[in-house]
């Protein structure tokens, strides 16, 4: 098992299959196509320009640089909390105001935000690998990799 | 964080339980960036027109927010409407449309449904510090206009109008606001959409300070849309150009930049459609299409006749002047189509994707199957002269 320590933005625990992208992500494009309105497909990326495309982002512990686009990202991850569909944890190089608005509105009016970590070494690549099973907690802002 | 008595009575709860949400929420907004404090703000611009079925948790808390009698605190623009009005298939997926708009006015909200606020209704001086969100918004109001936002999220916008105050950090402060990367142009053929579009995507979101290039308010406008669909760019400048940019010294605070890119020719071409001719409708306006920019583009297309469908979106009020004027008799009489909605939301919800094509590189970046042209390659696609 590997810890590494990051900024814990967002509380909360969440344990899941880790995810990793290198390319940042748009939430707006992800999750605001007609089937993300279809239960079970909420947090599947829709996002054309995107390595994920067709994936389904739930219960995963999704690693990515940092947000971009449209502000309407901080609804969109809203929602997706909301609706109970979302990743279990984030873990994001570069914590942007969008990500972390999302996670929390979700925890502040409908306690039901994401733990969101936030890690800028460089190293971040290299220690996990999408299907590491990876826990995270928002609290203190460790994240394990087993 | 410090807060003052008025900030921390709202932040108890003696105003409310729901204007205690609404504080807490800009708390802890703050804190996840290290904001020393909340400050008071000049206007707010909010992005949650749509009412489409989805948003459910929106809804809900603007049903709290009316329930606990909240009123914004300051001007307060809103972004445009989808078009609900469209057809039938927009009928359904917006059909929460009317219940919103009606949420939205008793919030005191100004109705004016424009992505370009800062063109007629909500006009920030140098230095104002506000609450926006609309990423393209965001952007020309730090670049062009030298205020002070983040790129806030839809529905912390919100929350800062009812409240009147934002945390304070990124782009409000001094050191946020210098340059990162410089940008030199090796272009023959400028193209400010794409080249937004370009930026974006290799910038992401530092700020970039760009070689000077006289581009026209519409040009930033467009450019900056463009950066901050394809990356997450608040704020730019332009050498010579730019308030906070009159040379390069300046505009890096006497730094070095962390790092050079040249944007050439070849990368601005990288995303122009291989076949425009075979686009079925083009779309004009994206951001929105300001009074100035619908004359220009109407101009074009005077004495001509079209082969293809063609939407201009205008701003509503710039679509009430436009419309009294000859140039938009011209145009309709060729068969333009001439909206107001965001043509964005409007085209996603089709049965049949028509083939689109934009000079608009936020529009190209959101819309699937849309593809990009420079404005001029759009008209000659179009227009049979």
């Amino acid at each position: 098992m590997v810890t590494l320590i990051g900024k814990g933005i967002v509380r909360g625990r969440g344990c899941g299959p880790a995810l990793v992208t290198q390319m940042p992500i748009n939430f707006a494009a992800a999750f605001a196509g007609i089937t993300s309105i279809i239960p079970g497909k909420r947090a599947v990326m829709q996002d054309r320009h995107h390595e994920f495309f067709k994936k389904n982002l739930r219960d995963t512990v999704l690693v990515f640089p940092t947000c971009t686009g449209s502000t309407f990202s901080g609804m969109v991850l809203m929602q997706v909390m909301y609706d109970h569909e979302a990743p279990a944890a984030i873990i994001v190089q570069d914590a942007d105001s969008l990500l972390i608005s999302g996670a929390i509105l979700a925890d502040v009016w409908f306690n039901s935000g994401i733990p969101v970590v936030e890690y800028n070494l460089p190293d971040l690549f290299d220690k996990i690998h999408t299907g590491d099973t990876v826990e995270v907690s928002g609290d203190t802002g460790n994240i394990k990799i087993y | 964080m410090k807060l003052d008595p008025e900030q921390e009575s709202m932040l108890n709860g003696e105003q409310g339980q729901t204007m205690s949400l609404a504080v807490r929420t800009l708390v802890e907004y703050g804190r996840a960036f290290s904001a020393q404090r909340l400050v008071p703000i000049k206007s707010a611009h909010l992005v949650g027109s749509f009412g489409a079925l989805p948003y459910r948790a929106y809804y809900r808390i603007l049903d709290q927010c009316i329930n606990a009698g909240l009123k914004v605190k300051v001007l307060t623009t809103i972004n445009p409407r989808p078009g609900h009005d469209l057809n039938l298939l927009n009928r359904i997926a917006f059909a929460r449309q009317n219940y919103l708009e009606h949420k939205i006015k008793q919030l005191g909200v100004m109705l004016n449904y424009s992505c370009v606020c800062y063109d007629q209704d909500n006009i920030p001086a140098f230095g104002d510090r506000l609450a926006w969100a609309e990423s393209s918004a965001v952007q020309f109001a730090n670049s062009v206009l030298g205020a002070r936002t983040n790129r806030n999220s839809m529905l912390i916008d919100l929350c800062s109008a009812i409240t009147g105050v934002t945390p304070e950090f990124g782009y409000l402060l001094d050191e946020n606001r210098r340059g990162k990367i410089m940008v030199k142009l090796k272009i023959k053929r400028m193209d400010p959409s794409a080249l937004g579009f370009i930026i974006g995507r290799k910038v992401v979101n530092k700020v970039p300070v760009i070689e000077h290039y006289d581009f026209s308010r519409g040009d930033l406008k467009n450019m900056g849309g463009a950066m901050a669909a394809a990356g997450a760019i608040a704020l730019f400048h332009v050498e010579g150009l730019t308030p906070e940019a009159p040379d390069m010294k300046t505009a890096f605070a006497g730094d070095s930049p962390e790092s050079t890119i040249t944007i050439t020719q070849d990368d601005l071409q990288s995303i122009q459609a291989k076949q425009p001719d075979r686009a079925e409708l083009v779309v004009f306006g994206c951001p929105h299409l300001t009074y100035q920019e619908a004359l220009d583009l109407a101009v074009q297309f005077t004495g001509k006749r079209i082969k293809k469908s063609i939407w201009f979106c205008l701003t509503p009020e710039a679509r009430v002047r436009f419309e009294k004027t000859d140039h938009y008799q011209k145009i309709r009489s060729i068969g333009i189509k001439v909206y107001s909605h965001c043509p964005l939301s409007a085209l996603t919800v089709q049965l049949r994707r028509k083939k689109v094509l934009t000079p608009s590189g936020k529009l190209f970046y959101y819309l699937k199957g849309a593809e990009y042209a420079t404005v001029r390659e759009c008209i000659d696609v179009s227009g049979v002269a």
